[in-house]
């Protein structure tokens, strides 16, 4: 792909300097990479401690473990630190850093200063996180849905709204970083019709990133002020609108859904072509897609309202403009199939989530259609259907691509290979153990089971097993990578530059690569997924 | 744009050459006039015009602000993008958000 | 001079990239920047469609002819800031520095009367959760109004007070020789932030002055 030599390995970038110090204070994007990396590690487990919780207490009906408060904070817990401080850092904060200067040739992102800034943002954001959960957490659901956040909640509303307005920001300067790099840095020859879709995606991300989250930043500023003063323009009682709120909160949350899947689409789209070693079928399509998605995405947020009291008139449209969207989602699917067609498929670990991937997307995309149609979404509104399919999104999606990804270039990040066999049987383990944690939450929605409620009625309670069951088995599958990769860290084998084989930039220099990325500038002649068929 | 290493390094100077200094004192005039008229025809009984033309003359004078003092119609065209998008997106908020507010009928309870 | 010492980050290749990244950064953040104060904005729009009386009586309680002359202000601080980018562009030092300054001290002056603002409407009992003493069938009306006009215009002095401690820096360092015709792109940042800050005004004045002045 580029005429690069491979100089004697220089200085890599984790041997720049060993202490704390040079950690908390470097300006380079592949370290800052590894401590989005660690913080989001982090906040993965605690949410999912919260989520352990959850299924426990829903292993009988009676709500025998604990109280209904605290099962509100759980859910609330849960939800805050999954959106804000796994699912949206995690693969443009750790994957697209470490990648995105490197795929596009560049020595680093545009404004190292401002990654290195965004990156304390969302410590600070977390550490108030924290705070909240140590106070004694917030009930209000991760939505802070008014006049309940403002008027009547007697928990914490105030510390985690602060908490998610600054991790905001992080997000605003991250995508901010990505929109100028990708604009300005790439390597002579790298035009925008040769960016791996990766890059692209980052970049559609990015759009979605800058142009969303500050409505959501003044959104949760306007609840703070209305409850501090109780005064302001939600709260019924004043004559003010509780759904002008929902419509500000999801024209930025349902954005944030495609900050979630569209990286996850980029990371699978590498995977899937390495996998069968084939060219990406449609790139242009691909492309066409990436950016169809994120602008369509801005469209379609009333379909979280259709029984909020919302405009039937509204509805129509917002219901139109949700079958749209899974128009592109489709061609994406289409594509990557095609690509896999008379491919030379290996089942390696990355290839298994990427696989994984398009599995659980296509179930969560289909059942997003019967939500987006209004007379079904009225009997299915709250219930656990809803939940089921957006975690077949988050976290069948979102969650097996940053998996998938974190082991296709885990020997470029650490320079060390991971054991296949343990990754092939954690990425299988984890299949099984998600659908059998989600697919029984679809029968229970449809069944009628409301979300959120800590009791149910008996009648739902084989299903509710076989979900509390599986998330047993998927938190296992979580814990095994954790282990194997820290493993891998001090006994695992030494990687070569390209381990894999593969195309792209990033596997033309050292790994781990040096501080600057490459020894010299590459220059690139042609597209990306130069595979041999 | 972005032909490193391939080009030798570019000169110093770089963005839009200044404008004159009468475009931006004229500017300057028009958008005080401007602010002057849209004082004056929110004094006269136009009806729904008053808002038609209070918001006219808004865009108008943020349109005079963008081209000339902040350089739009000098500067790279993408920054012209860059800045349509974020009115772009907030005329999609406004214009979805008040598709519901402005359709809105009390349904009665079938009972 | 300082300027032409001036050296480029080692990210970038020469001083033209470093340019073209530095404007388009500011610029997708004043993307953000719009869609911050666009919230509120939407808001307004979206309340006085539901009260459009309220909102037409409440607008005849603020100061007009102050509003007015604050407008001024703004629109005339921003042409002074971008005669000063010329001015250095052009070589000048001395011109740029007190353009600069004048711009500052109207940027000061705006923040002034909009205080002088505040107190009388304090004093009418128009601050709603501090002192709000409106009665009638509008009182809710204005009250959410009132609510509306502190968040846009607490918002927005807070960018014009960001702004002014920005451009007494500017002024500072073109005195001191930082900036000349070659490099003077955080200069130019500047100015492109305060000329925001004018633009929002520029939708904030007919929103919040000029309703049902004719009725």
């Amino acid at each position: 792909m580029s005429t690069v030599e491979l100089a004697s390995p220089a200085r890599s970038y984790l041997e720049e300097g060993y202490g704390l110090r040079s950690w908390l204070t470097t300006h380079d994007h592949k370290r800052i990479a590894v401590l989005y990396g660690i913080g989001i590690t982090f906040f993965f487990f605690l949410g999912g401690l919260a989520a352990a919780l959850i299924r426990w207490e829903l292993v009988t009906p009676a709500g025998d473990l604990v109280s209904a408060e605290t099962y509100n904070k759980a859910f609330t817990f849960h939800g805050v630190v999954m959106v804000w401080f796994f699912l949206i850092p995690s693969i443009p904060a750790t994957l697209g850093n470490f990648l995105l200067p490197l795929m596009i040739g560049a020595r680093d992102v545009a404004f190292p200063r401002l990654n290195l800034f965004s990156w304390y943002l969302y410590v600070v954001g977390g550490i108030f996180t924290l705070g909240c959960l140590l106070l004694g957490g917030v009930d209000t659901g991760w939505t802070f849905y008014t006049p309940f956040s403002t008027m009547f909640s007697n928990s914490h509303v105030l510390m985690a709204v602060v908490g998610v307005f600054i991790v905001g920001f992080s997000s605003i300067f991250t995508g901010l970083n990505f929109i100028v790099t990708v604009h300005t840095m790439r390597a002579p020859g790298m035009t925008w019709m040769r960016l791996p879709l990766f890059v692209w995606s980052m970049y559609a991300v990015a759009l979605v990133m800058i142009l969303a989250t500050p409505v959501l930043a003044m959104t949760l500023s306007l609840i703070g002020l209305e409850r501090l003063f109780g005064v302001g323009i939600f709260d019924p009682a004043l004559g003010g609108d509780p759904v002008l709120f929902q419509h500000f909160f999801w024209f930025y949350s349902h954005p944030a859904v495609y900050i979630m899947i569209l990286p996850a689409m980029g990371v699978v789209s590498e995977l899937i072509t390495h996998g069968a070693r084939r060219r990406i079928f449609g790139y242009r399509f691909m492309v066409y897609a990436i950016i169809g998605i994120a602008v369509v995405g801005f469209l379609v947020w009333g379909h979280h309202m259709f029984v909020a009291g919302q405009s039937m008139y509204a509805s129509i449209v917002f219901s139109i403009l949700s079958f749209i969207i899974a128009v592109p989602s489709a061609i994406k699917v289409f594509n990557w199939t095609a690509t896999l067609y008379k491919g030379d498929i290996s089942f390696d670990a990355p290839m298994l989530y990427a696989l994984g991937f398009v599995g659980l997307f296509m179930l969560g995309g289909l059942t997003g259609l019967f939500l987006a149609a209004t007379a079904l979404d009225v009997n299915l509104t709250d219930t656990y259907f809803v939940v089921a399919h957006f975690h077949y999104i988050m976290v069948g999606g979102a969650v097996m691509a940053y998996l998938g990804g974190i082991h296709y270039w885990w020997p470029k990040i650490t320079g060390r290979l991971y054991s296949e066999a343990w990754a092939r049987f954690a990425a299988i383990l984890m299949f099984f153990g998600f659908n059998l944690t989600f697919f029984p939450q679809y029968i229970l929605g449809w069944e009628g089971m409301p979300r959120r409620y800590h009791e149910y009625l008996p009648q739902f309670q084989v299903w509710n097993v076989l979900s509390s069951a599986g998330a047993t088995i998927l938190g296992v599958a979580y814990v095994l990578p954790l282990v194997y990769l820290a493993w891998s860290l001090r006994y695992g084998a030494r990687a070569g530059a390209n381990p894999w084989d593969a195309t792209g930039l990033e596997w033309q220099t050292s790994s781990p690569p040096p501080p600057h990325n490459f020894e010299q500038v590459p220059v690139v002649h042609e597209g990306p997924y130069a595979y041999r068929r | 744009m972005n032909a490193r290493a391939a080009r030798p390094q570019r000169t110093h100077r770089s963005g839009p050459r200044p404008p004159s200094l009468g475009s931006n004192l004229w500017t300057l005039a028009a958008l005080l006039a401007l602010l002057a008229l849209s004082a004056g025809s929110a004094l006269l009984k136009l009806g729904a015009f008053n808002e038609v033309a209070n918001l006219g003359i808004a865009i108008v004078k943020a349109l005079l602000v963008l081209t000339i003092f902040m350089r739009l119609k000098t500067d790279n065209a993408l920054l012209r993008i860059v800045a349509s998008a974020g009115f772009a997106w907030l005329a999609v908020l406004i214009a979805l958000s008040l598709a519901d507010a402005l359709t809105r009928v009390s349904l009665l309870p079938p009972w | 001079m300082n300027a032409r010492l001036h050296t480029v980050p080692e990210q970038f290749d020469d001083p033209v990239q470093q340019r073209e990244a530095a404007t388009l950064g500011m610029w997708a953040f004043l993307a953000t920047e719009i869609l911050f104060f666009g919230v509120l904005f939407a808001g307004y729009t979206l309340c006085r469609v539901r009260f459009p009386d309220a909102f037409a009586a409440a607008s005849r309680h603020t100061d007009m002819l102050l509003g007015t002359i604050e407008t001024a202000v703004l629109l005339t601080s921003s042409c002074a800031v971008a005669l000063s980018v010329r001015e250095v562009q052009l070589g000048g030092r001395r011109l740029a520095t007190a353009l600069l300054a004048l711009t500052a001290a109207l940027g000061i002056s705006f923040l002034v009367m909009h205080g002088f603002e505040y107190y009388a409407e304090y004093e009418e009992g128009l601050i709603p959760a501090i002192h709000y003493t409106q009665h009638g069938v509008y009182a809710h009306g204005i009250e959410i109004f009132y609510c509306l006009y502190y968040f846009i215009t607490g918002f927005h002095s807070l960018h014009v007070t960001i702004g002014v401690v920005l451009l007494l820096v500017m002024a500072w360092r073109t005195w001191h020789r930082a900036y000349d015709a070659d490099y003077h792109t955080p200069l130019e940042l500047t100015a492109l932030y305060w000329h925001l800050v004018d633009i929002v005004w520029i939708f904030v004045y007919p929103l919040i002055y000029l309703v049902g002045r004719a009725g």
